[in-house]
C-alpha cells in the first residue's frame, strides 16, 4: 500500500515536468537551455504589487500633500555599499513632500503676486524645522514655516522687485533684490527658480548684506557670505522649532529612535582634529556665473 | 525545492557527466537553486540607476542599419524600432484608455464635480458660497410647534428613545461592544422607526417611501465655472407630496440684501475634482420620471458610512448642505426646467439629518431660486442646527479615574430635546 502511494507520488510529479520525458530528448539539449528550464521557475517568491517596487519611492508625477511612506536606505547607496555611516533602524516615518519652489504660480495666473492662507503648522519627522500647510486658489501645499507663522496668518509671495524697498511681514516672500539691506531671511535660492536650498535648517536665518549691480550677498548661519543673483527668492523672518538646539536627547536609545546608530568605539590617538583651531574666514562663494537653469 | 530535487533523481547519470552544470541545478547544495528559490536575501547587487538614453540623431536620406534582422543584440548595430503591437482581439484585462483629449465627453471647458467622498477644506462656508445661501445656525423654531405634546402621541416617549439608543449601542452584538460603522446605523433605523410609528394619526406618513444608496447628478452654473454634485449620499426619505416651504415670501425676498462669505485667498472650488470629461446638462434625481415619490422629504447621513473617507464634522456638514441642495436643485429643474429663475414660485424644501451615533445635525434647506449665476438677487436658505448631542456617554465598562467612578456604565446624559427636533423634521408635511 505504502509502495503504491509513494510511486504514484513520483509519477506525478515527473509528469508535471514536460523537460523530461524521455532522457533522449534531455540528452540532446544542451546545457543552457537545461538551465533555462530552473530560470522559468522563479520559486516561492510571494511579492508585494508591483506599485511599491518602484526604484525610486520619491518619483511621483504630480504633486501631492499626501504623507508618502519611505524606504529605509541604512545607509547604503544603489550598489549596497554603505555610503553614509552612522544610519539604520528608528521610527518609521512619512514624507511630506514639501514645495521648495516658493514662487510656483498657478496655471494661467502667472506673473502676479499672490497670497496664500496657512491651515496648519505641524512638526515634521524628516526635517528638524516645522513644516506649514498653505492653501490659496485651487490648491495647497506644504511649505518650511517660520518663527511665528500660526494657522489662519496669511502669507504673500511677490517675484515683483520695484524700486522702492518693501516692508515684508514673517513669512513673506520676495527676491532679495526687493527687500532692505539688513532683513533676516530664510529658504534662499542658489539660482532664480530652482527652489530654495540654502538656510533651511530650525531656527536659523541669514542676513541680506548688500546688494550690488544685480547681486545681492547674504551671511549665512555659518558666517559664510554667498553672492546670489539678486532675483532669487527668500522667505522673510527666521526658520521655525528655534529651540530645536535645545532640546535634550536623554538617552543613548532616544538616538536610535531617531535612526542614528553609535559611532565606532575604536580607541583613535588624538591628532591635528582634536583641539581648537583658528582659521580665517572662507572667502565670499559666488553663485552668479552659473548657467540659468531656464537655458536648455 | 522538491521538485528539484526529485527531478535529480530521474536524470541518468550519462547527462550528470555530460552536462555537470545542468545537473548541479538540481542538488540543493548548489548556490544557484539557492538564489532562485530563496527569499530571504538578495544576492544579487541591485542595478545602478539606469543612465538617461542616448540622443538619436535622425539624418534624412541615410538608413539606420539595425539588429532586428539579426534578433540579438550586436554592439555598434542601432536598437531596432518596431511599430506598436495591437492585438486582433478585445481583452477587458488589458485595455487601455486613450488619452482624456481623445475622449468623446472632452470638454474644453472644466466641470468642479462634488461626490461623497469629497472633503472640502471651508467647510459650510464654502457650500454656501457655491449654492448661493444664506445660512442660519438655529434650528427652525416654527417646526418645533409639532411636537409639543408628544407625551400623548407617544406614551412613555422617553424611555423608549432611550432603549433604542441601549439597543443600538450596548444589545445589538454578540461581542463587547458594537462597531460605529454598526451602532450608527442601527441608532438612525431605530428612531426612524419609533417616529413610524405616529402613523394611525399622521396618514401622510404612509405615503413615503425609504430608498438607500441612489445616484444623484445635478449640473449648475455660479459665476463663470460649471459645478456638478455627483454620486450617492445614503438613506432618501421621499415623498409623494412636497414639503411646505418653511418662511413666507417676505422673508425670501428679504434674502436680496444678503451678501454672501468669501475666503480670499482659498478659491471656492478648492478640493473639487476638476474634470474636463463629463457630461453637459446631466440632470438626474436618480428616479425615473414617473416615479410615485418624486419629492425628496429627508435624507440621513452616517458620518460612518464610508470606511475609507472620514470627514471631519465640518467637512460633513459642508456634505450634507451640498447633497441637500443637489436634491432640491433637480426637483427643481424638474418642476420649472433648466432655464435659470430668479425666484421660484413655490420653494423647493428638502430636510437632511447627518449622525455619527451620538451628535446630530439637523439641515432644513429651501431653494429660492435656480439662478446661482451671480451674487446678487434672492438667496436660497439653510437653517443649520450643528452639533446637538442625544447622550453625554453610553459605557459599556465605566471610566474610572484615581478609584473613583468618574463615568458610570451604561447611558447617561440623555437629552430628550433632541428627539423631538428629530421627529418635528420628520413630521413636516405630514399634517
Amino acid at each position: 500500500m505504502a509502495v503504491s502511494c509513494l510511486s504514484r507520488a513520483l509519477r506525478s510529479l515527473t509528469l508535471s515536468q514536460p523537460g523530461l520525458i524521455s532522457s533522449q530528448v534531455v540528452a540532446q539539449s544542451k546545457g543552457p537551455q537545461m538551465y533555462s528550464l530552473v530560470g522559468q521557475c522563479r520559486g516561492f517568491l510571494t511579492t508585494a504589487s508591483l506599485e511599491q517596487n518602484r526604484i525610486n519611492w520619491k518619483q511621483r508625477d504630480k504633486y501631492s500633500i499626501k504623507p508618502m511612506g519611505m524606504r529605509k536606505t541604512g545607509g547604503r547607496d544603489h550598489t549596497g555599499k554603505i555610503r553614509v555611516h552612522g544610519i539604520g533602524g528608528g521610527h518609521k516615518q512619512k514624507y511630506r513632500w514639501i514645495d521648495f519652489q516658493r514662487l510656483r504660480y498657478e496655471p494661467d495666473k502667472e506673473g502676479k503676486p499672490f497670497e496664500e492662507k496657512v491651515i496648519e503648522v505641524r512638526y515634521d519627522p524628516c526635517r528638524s524645522a516645522d513644516i506649514a500647510l498653505v492653501a490659496g486658489g485651487n490648491r495647497k501645499r506644504w511649505l518650511i514655516a517660520t518663527e511665528n507663522m500660526q494657522a489662519g496668518d496669511t502669507i504673500k509671495t511677490s517675484g515683483v522687485i520695484g524700486r522702492m524697498a518693501v516692508s515684508a511681514n514673517e513669512g513673506d516672500a520676495y527676491p532679495l533684490g526687493a527687500l532692505p539691506v539688513g532683513t533676516l531671511v530664510n529658504n534662499l535660492e542658489i539660482q532664480p527658480g530652482k527652489g530654495s536650498e540654502l538656510i533651511r535648517a530650525a531656527g536659523t536665518s541669514g542676513v541680506l548684506l548688500r546688494k550690488v549691480n544685480g547681486t545681492a550677498i547674504v551671511q549665512l548661519p555659518s558666517k559664510q557670505q554667498v553672492q546670489v543673483l539678486e532675483t532669487c527668492m527668500v522667505t522673510v523672518g527666521r526658520v521655525s522649532n528655534i529651540d530645536h538646539n535645545k532640546r535634550i536627547i536623554g538617552k543613548a536609545g532616544r538616538n536610535r529612535w531617531l535612526g542614528i546608530r553609535p559611532s565606532s568605539g575604536l580607541w583613535q590617538r588624538k591628532g591635528g582634529w582634536a583641539g581648537r583651531k583658528i582659521k580665517p574666514l572662507p572667502p565670499m562663494k559666488s553663485y552668479i556665473n552659473l548657467p540659468s537653469i531656464s537655458a536648455p | 525545492m522538491l521538485t528539484n530535487t526529485t527531478r535529480c533523481v530521474f536524470v541518468p547519470a550519462a547527462l550528470l557527466k555530460d552536462a555537470g552544470r545542468a545537473a548541479a541545478v538540481g542538488g540543493s547544495c548548489c548556490p544557484q537553486a539557492r538564489r532562485r528559490f530563496g527569499v530571504s536575501r538578495c544576492h544579487f547587487i541591485k542595478p545602478p540607476p539606469r543612465p538617461k538614453p542616448r540622443e538619436t540623431v535622425d539624418i534624412p536620406d541615410l538608413e539606420t542599419i539595425t539588429y532586428g534582422e539579426r534578433m540579438h543584440h550586436v554592439p555598434g548595430l542601432a536598437k531596432p524600432v518596431f511599430p506598436h503591437w495591437e492585438p486582433d482581439h478585445k481583452n477587458p484585462r488589458f485595455y487601455k484608455a486613450p488619452p482624456a483629449q481623445q475622449m468623446p465627453l472632452f470638454k474644453d471647458t472644466p466641470c468642479f464635480m462634488f461626490n461623497q467622498r469629497t472633503n472640502v477644506l471651508e467647510g459650510v462656508r464654502q457650500a454656501a458660497w457655491l449654492t448661493k445661501t444664506k445660512v442660519m445656525p438655529s434650528f427652525p423654531s416654527q417646526l418645533l410647534s409639532r411636537t409639543e405634546n408628544l407625551e400623548e402621541q407617544i406614551p412613555d416617549v422617553d424611555e423608549r428613545v432611550q432603549n433604542a439608543i441601549k439597543h443600538a449601542r450596548f444589545w445589538d452584538t454578540t461581542e463587547n461592544r458594537p462597531k460605529k460603522e454598526k451602532y450608527c446605523n442601527t441608532l438612525l433605523l431605530n428612531l426612524l422607526h419609533l417616529c413610524g410609528m405616529l402613523q394611525p394619526s399622521h396618514s401622510a406618513i404612509g405615503r413615503r417611501m425609504f430608498t438607500e444608496d441612489y445616484s444623484l447628478a445635478v449640473t449648475w452654473k455660479r459665476g463663470e465655472d460649471l459645478f456638478q454634485v455627483r454620486g450617492r449620499n445614503g438613506l432618501l426619505h421621499s415623498s409623494m407630496d412636497p414639503l411646505p416651504a418653511v418662511c413666507g415670501k417676505d422673508e425670501v425676498s428679504d434674502t436680496a440684501d444678503h451678501t454672501l462669505e468669501t475666503f480670499y485667498p482659498i478659491s471656492p472650488t478648492i478640493d473639487l475634482q476638476k474634470a474636463n470629461v463629463y457630461k453637459e446638462n446631466l440632470n438626474c434625481t436618480g428616479f425615473r420620471g414617473n416615479s410615485p415619490y418624486p419629492h425628496a422629504h429627508t435624507l440621513y447621513f452616517l458620518e460612518s458610512a464610508d470606511v475609507n473617507c472620514k470627514l471631519r464634522p465640518e467637512q460633513f456638514r459642508a456634505k450634507m448642505a451640498m447633497f441637500t441642495f443637489g436634491n432640491a436643485l433637480s426637483r427643481a429643474y424638474q418642476l420649472y426646467g433648466t432655464e435659470p429663475q430668479q425666484l421660484l414660485e413655490r420653494p423647493v424644501t428638502v430636510q437632511a439629518v447627518g449622525t455619527n451615533g451620538r451628535i446630530f445635525q439637523f439641515l432644513v434647506f429651501q431653494l429660492n431660486t435656480t439662478d446661482l449665476t451671480g451674487d446678487d438677487g434672492v438667496k436660497n436658505q439653510m437653517w443649520l442646527d450643528e452639533d446637538v448631542e442625544l447622550y453625554d456617554f453610553a459605557k459599556v465598562r465605566p471610566l474610572i479615574k484615581k478609584k473613583e467612578v468618574r463615568v458610570p456604565a451604561g447611558l447617561s446624559g440623555y437629552k430628550p430635546e433632541v428627539f423631538r427636533k428629530f421627529l418635528a423634521l420628520y413630521l413636516h408635511g405630514a399634517e
